[in-house]
């Protein structure tokens, strides 16, 4: 009896850990073996084994070391200001207001629509010949004269930035909506009898309540983040002059000039990248939780 | 308790480590593929070369006696190209009489990506048989071993003579070897630029420019502010910055004399300056940078811009919009004349289980009625003499600036750096030199290190 129940938990996670070996360790164990070769595809006839060479020439790379500070910057003011709007956002929705159900759904059409239309729709809303935002800013008299905003360099990178936050706000939103719901009103109701202010009340009650659901939501956005293509790609393709690339793109981008050694090797740096903030992210956690 | 945090820690850990890894996951899979189809693409591609020698003198026996069907992959650039090229496939389906029948599957082009899809399709064992195309993708396909030696075929074909032994020398050069030709011609589209008349007037020009200074003054000359508000309404020229756009300044490079062979020298410098001129004088658009195909055209199209170079597949919305307040003229000489014989062909890949029915199709695009139904319709210069002698292409004024073009209409050099080349370190270069990062100089020798490597 003891013995058949020791066995079947594992029966029970095989199928899942079979696939997942699949469709992931495969494919990441095939990208490490590949990032020692020279692995270009325009040149097949040259594939062989390099040892760390692709690891040497990412770090001598000047397009990889600022790609790796963009990303850095990409993740902190995108999950940044996801966290900060999406929180404000379902504060608000958690209050009882009329037409709440329809601010509700009409919120989440940003996470919903396809990142690729995103980057085109915003492409074309940015436009520094016909975009909209030039219009409106210039019959509000904020600007006097068009800005190319995806065509510069000053422009370009926080332009993108604005993009994909106004795409990850709702998620971060209905995350803290739904773990605002389930905070007890009894704990605000005894925090106003003892005079504590709105503030007082979001920092000492609020937050502390939600706080496991803001790691686990930060920490998804910070991966997704890091990794996306598909809004800045549809943007810009990382220009103009590289000043949208992060890494993900210019992992793309490589990529799909067939170059899939140098491509394996920046990816395999990145997922280390992303460990280097997720493993002490998840540590601070526990320790708190502990 | 203590031990069940641990698990639990570890868990975490290695959830997040497969979450983080996923980032690995397309480069991996699409290795794997790639490695295992390239293998058993190149056994095939052996097969097929021997097979298809040996079958060449067999072709009208065995076309006429098997009913047999061959898969087509083509790109169109909107949706009357599509219907007009179902057309086409229709009426050959129905007039061949070899029993072939062709089956037409549309993708789209998507700036380029369509070839690196076909690749990664033909490289996992896509059963396309026939594909339109673009000499660039050419040494990708031929070093993979993914196409269809077409030299016998061609050598064989009765209507060999239809089309110029210039336009065979290119296909040829694209493969790498010259004594193979991998790529069958069909059409051409040669760069020339539009101008709007009405806008020269205002500008007080009397003719079309016939040198290359002569263009860059008319270009400064139609840079307008019609409004007198201080602001520029109508630049000059509508430039391209982002992919696509080394084409119309390969123009300037061989103005000054220049050559894509060095891109270093002195007069191919000199040709970068000027575009970096027209860009930071204010002679073309802010947005110069990032514009590519739709921007160009839409700034054209809205007046923004007096000039701009691109080919007949706009002219018939040109003329749609403006009627005759658009004409063109070609890419006029300075120290040197080149303009980009902008290119698309066919292919029958080597895994092709039936090449002399795929080239019945293939030559019937190149030299029969599939040729004069589709660049009649879509207004690309025919490769075949015969159709090109016809009154549509003799009268018409864009066709004319093509046709005048031709002589010195070329191409980017083919290499296998060439797609990257062209994608992603142009645009991103170019980009640099014009917002002033490096110089003209720095830029150029970027570019020759990236496109001669």
């Amino acid at each position: 009896m003891t013995k058949k129940r020791s066995i079947w938990p594992f029966l029970l996670v095989a199928p899942a850990t079979l696939i997942i070996m699949c469709v992931v360790f495969v494919p990441v164990i095939n990208a490490i073996m590949m990032s020692f070769q020279n692995y270009d595809l325009r040149r097949p006839k040259d594939i062989a084994f390099i040892g760390l060479n692709n690891y040497f020439n990412a770090f001598m790379d000047k397009q990889f070391i600022n790609a790796v500070f963009r990303t850095i910057l990409w993740v902190i003011f995108g999950v940044g200001f996801q966290f900060f709007f999406g929180f404000v956002l379902a504060l608000i929705l958690n209050s009882h207001f009329r037409g709440r159900g329809l601010v509700r759904a009409v919120s989440m059409v940003p996470w919903v629509t396809p990142g690729v239309l995103i980057g085109l729709m915003w492409r074309w809303i940015y436009d520094g010949n016909a975009g909209v935002l030039n219009d409106v800013l210039m019959r509000l008299h904020i600007i006097n004269d068009k800005i190319a905003f995806l065509s510069q360099k000053p422009t370009a990178f926080p332009s993108v930035i604005v993009t994909i936050v106004w795409q990850g706000i709702p998620f971060f939103a209905l995350m803290l909506l739904a773990a605002l719901q389930g905070v007890s009103t009894d704990m605000y109701e005894a925090a106003e009898i003892d005079g504590a202010s709105r503030l007082q009340r979001l920092f000492y009650i609020t937050i502390p309540s939600i706080k496991n659901t803001i790691f686990v939501t930060g920490l998804l956005r910070i991966i997704w983040v890091a990794n996306s293509v598909d809004v800045i790609f549809n943007m810009t393709e990382g220009g103009p002059a590289y000043s949208t690339q992060t890494l993900s793109v210019y992992i793309y981008n490589k990529a799909n000039a067939l170059n899939l050694g140098y491509a394996s090797a920046m990816a395999i740096c990145l997922a280390l990248l992303l460990l280097v903030v997720v493993v002490p992210y998840l540590r601070m956690n526990f320790k708190e939780e502990k | 308790m203590r031990k069940r945090l641990v698990t639990r820690k570890i868990m975490a850990v290695a959830t997040a480590a497969a979450m983080a890894a996923s980032a690995l996951t397309a480069c991996g899979s699409s290795g794997t593929q790639a490695t295992e189809a390239a293998k058993t693409e190149a056994a095939k591609t052996e097969a097929a070369t021997q097979a298809a020698a040996a079958e060449t003198p067999k072709a009208e026996e065995k076309t006429s006696d098997e009913a047999v069907t061959i898969k087509f992959q083509y790109w169109a650039d909107n949706t009357d190209y599509s219907a007009l090229m179902q057309d086409i496939i229709k009426k050959f389906n129905s007039e061949n009489g070899k029993g072939i029948t062709v089956v037409g599957e549309e993708q789209p082009w998507d700036g380029g990506a369509y070839a690196e899809n076909l690749f990664n399709a033909k490289m996992g064992g896509s059963d396309v048989d026939v594909s339109t195309w673009k000499l660039t993708s050419t040494p990708l396909f031929v070093n993979n071993d993914l196409l269809l030696d077409l030299t016998p075929y061609v050598d064989a074909m009765d209507t060999k003579s239809d089309i110029d032994d210039n336009i065979y020398s290119v296909m040829k050069e694209a493969g790498g070897d010259s004594s193979k030709m991998y790529v069958m011609p069909w059409n051409i589209q040669v760069l020339y630029v539009y101008y709007r008349p009405s806008i020269f007037e205002k500008a007080g020009i009397t003719e079309v420019p016939k040198t290359y200074e002569e263009f860059l003054e008319d270009i400064k000359k139609c840079t307008l502010d019609t409004d007198g508000d201080g602001k520029t309404d109508v630049y000059g020229f509508g430039m391209r910055g982002a992919k696509g756009g080394q084409e119309p300044w390969g123009s300037f490079v061989h103005g000054e004399g220049g050559s894509f062979e060095d891109l270093t020298s002195d007069a191919s410098v000199a040709g970068m300056q000027d575009f970096i001129d027209l860009y930071t004088n204010g002679y073309v658009p802010p947005t110069a940078t990032s514009d590519g195909f739709n921007e160009i055209i839409a700034n054209f199209q809205s007046g923004l811009t007096a000039m701009t170079i691109h080919h007949t597949g706009s002219s018939g919305k040109m003329e749609e919009i403006f009627g005759d307040d658009v004409s063109a003229f070609p890419f006029p000489a300075g120290k040197g004349q080149w303009t980009s014989m902008g290119d698309t062909e066919t292919v029958i890949f080597s895994s092709c289980e039936h090449p002399d029915a795929a080239f019945e199709w293939v030559k019937y695009l190149a030299t029969g009625e599939g040729q004069k139904m589709w660049c009649e319709g879509t207004g690309n210069v025919p490769v075949s003499k015969t159709v090109g002698a016809g009154d549509y292409f003799q009268n018409n004024r864009f066709m004319k600036a093509s046709l005048d073009g031709e002589s010195y209409a070329g191409i980017l050099p083919i290499r296998d750096t060439t797609t990257e080349w062209i994608s992603d370190l142009w645009p991103n270069t170019v980009a640099q030199a014009l917002t002033g990062d490096i110089t003209a100089a720095d830029a150029m020798q970027i570019l020759q290190d990236g496109l001669w490597k």
